[in-house]
């Protein structure tokens, strides 16, 4: 494959064709914010937040999914993108129930430097049901507290990167959408082990290293 | 593809079919029967379980002999689905999710059942009631 020429922010440059926007963008220092993004894995485009604009397009597109082409002219943090930003982070708080800052350690969660960032502030949406659960400790290597899960599945994909793994799945439907564990029950430690993976990826603190006592 | 995803993406396409012929068998998904279907088609049991949790039409306990199923998408909810959720309630004395204790009625909410056109809608079984309102669903009820 040969090259191609993109625009970015007002940057002339030449990548490899096939490559994604945000991995011409990363190459070239240029910072574009995702969420459910895992670097060398197949995208899912799921969690909207890496959305840029591409002149001539009708509608944002997702940078994380979207190949370059030659000509293609993109804006990273225009108004328009922010605002659509803002907008994206704001419905994901919504769901996002509890105090940060009594139970995740807030200055690690992706979602909540995002959200200040882009000067989310409170969300205006009410829900009729909190999307609560209570946080589970039973597991000796990961904590889990799923009010705080934004459904970006990276834990579901790295699990299942992991040969004989795949332990997690999406369950449910809808605003009831749930990572679950087997039979929908807490992690067991003969199937979860200590590779730490999951909490690695996991963009929120809805998956932590267990707080030692 | 190395054989393990292989085996997954054919243990895949194979997963609906599998499962509907054993809520044909059985009446029901119990976890005893994901097992076995896990143990079949190698994919986990979370998967299997993730997708039958997606599925309304693939219930996770016995039902009643006949199951209601009320429509809970948007253009049922804006013509009032709730009066007819709330009617259903007080004629059985039963929550959606729940079953009479006779064994006859189940109630359930379910995802569009494509008759928006008679907004508020529902099937019983497999017949389908449209235009519903509280009073017809009295003389619905009583009818079976
Ligand atoms: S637990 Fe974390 S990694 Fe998994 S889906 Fe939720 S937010 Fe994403
Ligand atoms: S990072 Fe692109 S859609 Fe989530």
């Amino acid at each position: 494959m040969g090259n191609v020429n993109v625009n970015i922010d007002g940057k002339k440059l030449r990548v490899r064709e096939g490559v994604t926007i945000l991995e011409a963008a990363e190459a070239n220092g240029i910072k574009i914010p995702t969420l459910c993004h895992i670097k060398d894995q197949v995208p899912t485009g799921i969690c909207r937040v890496c959305v840029v604009e591409l002149e001539r397009s009708r509608t944002l597109v997702g940078s994380c999914h979207t190949p370059v082409s030659e000509g293609m002219v993109i804006h990273t943090h225009s108004p328009k993108v922010t605002a659509v930003r803002r907008v994206i982070v704001e419905l994901m708080l919504t769901a996002h129930t509890g105090d940060c800052v009594n139970d995740t350690n807030a200055e690690n969660c992706v979602l909540h430097n995002l959200a200040s960032d882009y000067e989310v502030g409170a969300p205006r949406f009410n829900v009729k049901v909190p999307r609560f659960y209570p946080a589970e400790d039973s597991n000796p290597y990961v904590r889990r507290n799923l009010s705080k899960c934004i459904l970006c599945r990276k834990c579901v994909r790295v699990c299942a990167s992991i040969p004989g793994k795949n332990i997690l799945s999406v369950g449910y439907r809808g605003f009831r959408s749930k990572i679950v564990a087997g039979f929908d029950e807490a992690l067991l430690s003969e199937k979860c082990r200590d590779c730490g993976k999951c909490i690695e990826h996991c963009p929120t603190g809805a998956l932590s290293a267990p707080v030692k006592v | 593809m190395t054989k393990e995803t292989s085996s997954i993406t054919s243990g895949r396409a194979e997963l609906l079919p599998a499962l509907k012929r054993e809520l044909k068998k059985n009446g029901c998904l119990t976890r005893e029967i994901m097992d076995t279907v896990a143990g079949r088609s190698g994919l986990p049991l979370n998967e299997i379980y993730g997708v039958a949790t997606f599925y309304a039409y693939l219930p996770l306990a016995p039902l009643g002999q006949y199951v209601i199923k009320v429509c809970r998408c948007l253009p049922c909810d804006m013509k009032d689905a709730q009066a007819v959720i709330g009617g259903i309630k007080q004629e059985l004395g039963i929550a959606p999710g729940e079953t009479t204790a006779d064994g006859k009625f189940s109630l359930e909410l379910v995802n569009c059942i494509g008759a928006c056109d008679q907004a508020p809608a529902m099937l019983i079984n497999a017949k389908l009631y449209g235009n519903l309102t509280p009073q017809r669903i009295v003389e619905i009820l009583k009818s079976y």
